[in-house]
């Protein structure tokens, strides 16, 4: 009787969070998917079923799936780059002696700001005519390196996703530096005897000891490089002629622009089950990384 | 499947004492009561029923707005609640208006795409009949036109006219007079044709300024003011309406009009900005930096320059010149932009229709223009009301095309790439013609 209050009193305290895990979350999952199988222009009353003509449209569409390779651009710089240079600012700053409360601060404020801040701010500094990074380059003599960063399919995707890593390197920042203060110094101090320094140091004690962070922020920057929508939006909304148009922009238009929510709910449902394969494949790799790895340093512990 | 939201709020159960249980139970049920009530009733307006309320998409006209609807209180005791949720959210907050049914008893109109579910779905009060007599008479035919669904109009809204508006704007081309001064050109002289403009831009040039620049975003608008050098507006309409092929010689010569621009190397950086804020970073590098010699733009713009670069009054305005090889009159685009329509189904439905109409109004569309730039759609408005700087189009903007459809929104998207693609020389104009064939046949 006691067990059944107690579980009683469980389900009672956890109903709320249910509740709203349902309405924002699996009934609107839900009805993406049943959207996808309708017509809908987003506001008529009438969604008729349509079987499978949004995903027969989707798939005859080249844009959607031309603008997969930028995805996995984004994804890849996002997963190599992104993490490197949050992993490097982690590790400098745990080194630092001084200064290191202010480096945090500093390294962490990019992902406050909201992605149209960005966005717009960015477009500013990159502005061909008064950006600030061109009238830097002319102050300093460097008039010929000067350049339509935003306009020019040749840097357009490069300038995009150096934003994308300026935006997102503090949170990974932030997770690389409690999963490096995680590490525990001993295991320095034996590596430290066994004569192991510098890089030897890091590939056998720092790497191994932050698999586990590791693991963790490479899928989700994977996953944000991959869903890349507000910086491309606003910097160059898919441009110049399509050069940096991403799945989630083409979703946008289709549902926003266009009125054809059941062509973006397809288009979703299908860019969704790629995420979800990408982050399995990630996550299996990770682990098989990790867990050699995390097994030496279990022994070295 | 319907989609109608309808719900009932539910109370409390009510307990003589409160134990744990019927402590948890009233608090369950509280939630769900709050969670269903707010569902909405499946009420037709937001209107507390003595007022009426106006959702307003636009920032810029937001203050003549307010005063005009004061001004309308005090003559007839009827209140206004303008609801400025301005132009970002305000498609978001009307779709989820229209979806609970809790809409305004009026609302901004926008273009016709954008606003075609609304209409379809009877959210909006067809003012055909209504038109038709003395209030339909103080417009400019354009307005009308450019506002009226016709019987083959793609989005199969049923034919008739559903918003009223109080701006006819134009889009043209807006120059610097002291830059073509100092290029020794007058701004006050309109190029005769396009060959003449670009032989000024390439003057402009010389003389060490940027010449031109347009947004990708408005280069639809563009392409669409040059075609009509080569096209009747039935002739367009029947390209809109995908009845007649984008691959056509009268398109292929609209659109060696970015190849000649582009190849006399006179676009501004070589290519078109794009990105959500192309138009204000083309608009910002002519009025506020006066880095560019000349735009392509809509007459809205000198709205923004009076705000943003007060002190910036020495450009004109001109309509973009004819073709020299054109068969046709060349007419502007635009006929009606910022406008109202009334929810049918609101209890102050009737009330609210007479305010649009008085807002409408030749008398409240002057008070309007003295307050924002902008060309009226009233006739009878006089033209000393109309901005110096506007004069130049203002004077062709009884030359707007009349076309019954506008280009659907997947063939601007591919037109606005297309336009960017040959100006950087990725694409040809056949190739860009086929994409929009497509893209038409795809919507």
């Amino acid at each position: 009787m006691r067990h059944r209050n107690r579980m009683l009193a469980a389900g009672v305290f956890l109903a709320p969070a249910l509740a709203m895990i349902a309405v924002f979350t699996v009934i609107p999952f839900v009805q993406g998917i049943l959207l996808s199988f309708q017509s809908w222009d987003g506001v008529s009353a009438d969604t008729p079923f349509v079987g499978l003509d949004n995903y027969r449209w989707v798939m005859d569409d080249t844009e959607f799936w031309g603008s997969m390779k930028n995805a996995v651009v984004f994804g890849a710089v996002g997963l190599v780059v992104a993490n490197a240079v949050s992993m490097v600012m982690a590790l400098a700053v745990h080194r630092a002696r001084r200064g290191s409360a202010f480096f945090r601060t500093v390294y962490y404020l990019p992902g406050v700001f909201s992605t149209v801040v960005v966005g717009v701010m960015f477009s500013w500094f990159l502005d061909p005519k008064i950006g600030i990074v061109n009238q830097a380059l002319k102050t300093l003599g460097l008039d010929g390196l000067t350049h339509n960063w935003l306009g020019d399919p040749k840097t357009a995707v490069i300038a995009v996703a150096a934003v994308f890593v300026w935006y997102h390197w503090g949170f990974g920042f932030i997770l690389f530096l409690a999963g490096r203060q995680d590490v525990p110094n001993e295991l320095y101090e034996a590596a430290s005897l066994d004569g192991a320094r510098g890089w030897a140091q890091f590939r056998y004690v720092t790497w191994p000891g932050m698999s586990h962070v590791t693991g963790i922020v490479s899928v989700l920057t994977l996953l944000s490089g991959l869903q890349i929508f507000g910086t491309v939006q606003v910097l160059t909304n898919g441009g110049p002629a399509g050069h940096t148009s991403v799945p989630t922009l083409n979703i946008y238009q289709q549902a926003f622009q266009f009125n054809e929510y059941g062509r973006a709910a397809a288009m979703s449902v299908i860019f969704g089950a790629c995420l979800v394969a990408l982050a399995c494949v990630q996550l299996w790799v990770s682990r098989r990384l990790g867990g050699g790895t995390n097994s030496r340093t279990e022994k070295g512990r | 499947m319907r989609r109608d939201h309808t719900a009932e709020a539910a109370s409390p159960t009510a307990a003589t004492f409160l134990s744990r249980r019927g402590f948890l139970g009233a608090v369950g049920g509280g939630l769900a009561a709050t969670t269903l009530a707010a569902c909405g009733s499946g009420g037709g307006s937001t209107g507390s029923g003595s007022e009426i309320v106006f959702m307003n998409q636009s920032r810029g006209q937001a203050a003549a707005l307010g005063q005009l609807a004061r001004k309308y209180t005090q003559q007839t005791g009827v209140k206004i609640k303008i609801d400025d949720v301005g132009p970002a959210d305000f498609l978001t907050k009307l779709q989820s208006s229209s979806q609970s049914h809790n809409m305004p008893d009026i609302y901004s109109a926008m273009d016709s795409f954008s606003m075609a579910p609304y209409y379809k779905a009877g959210w909006a009060m067809d003012l055909t009949e209504r038109m038709k007599g003395s209030w339909g008479d103080t417009f400019r035919p354009a307005t009308l036109r450019t506002t009226t669904f016709t019987a083959d109009n793609p989005q199969h809204v049923k034919p008739g006219i559903y918003s009223a508006h109080w701006e006819s704007p134009a889009l043209g081309i807006f120059v610097n007079a002291s830059m073509f001064k100092a290029a020794g050109l007058d701004a006050d002289q309109p190029p005769a044709t396009m060959s003449e403009f670009i032989d000024q831009l390439r003057k402009i040039k010389k003389s060490g300024k940027d010449p031109f620049w347009f947004a990708a975003s408005l280069s639809n608008q563009l392409v669409q003011s040059y075609a009509s050098n080569y096209f009747t507006d039935e002739e367009l309409n029947a390209t809109f309406t995908g009845k007649s092929s984008w691959k056509s010689e009268g398109w292929r010569r609209t659109f060696q009009l970015l190849v000649d621009l582009r190849d006399a190397g006179v676009i501004s950086t070589g290519s078109l900005p794009s990105g959500n804020s192309d138009n204000p970073n083309v608009e910002k590098a002519f009025f506020n930096n006066q880095g560019v010699a000349a735009i392509f733009d809509g007459t809205s713009a000198v709205g923004v320059a009076r705000a943003t670069a007060p002190d910036f009054t020495d450009f004109r305005s001109f309509p973009v010149p004819k073709a020299d090889d054109g068969t046709q009159t060349p007419r502007l685009v635009g006929g009606a932009a910022k406008g109202a329509a009334v929810n049918p189904r609101s209890k102050n439905a009737d009330k609210a229709l007479k305010f649009v109409q008085w807002l409408t109004d030749p008398d409240q569309q002057t008070a309007f223009a003295k307050e924002v730039p902008l060309i009226p759609s009233a006739r009878a408005v006089p033209a000393e009301n109309i901005p110096q700087q506007l004069t130049g189009i203002a004077a062709k903007v009884s030359d707007v095309q009349l076309v019954a459809n506008q280009m659907n929104q997947q063939v601007v998207t591919a037109l606005q790439k297309g336009a960017e693609a040959i100006v950087l020389k990725e694409r040809s104009v056949d190739q860009v013609l086929g994409d929009l064939d497509t893209a038409q046949r795809r919507a």
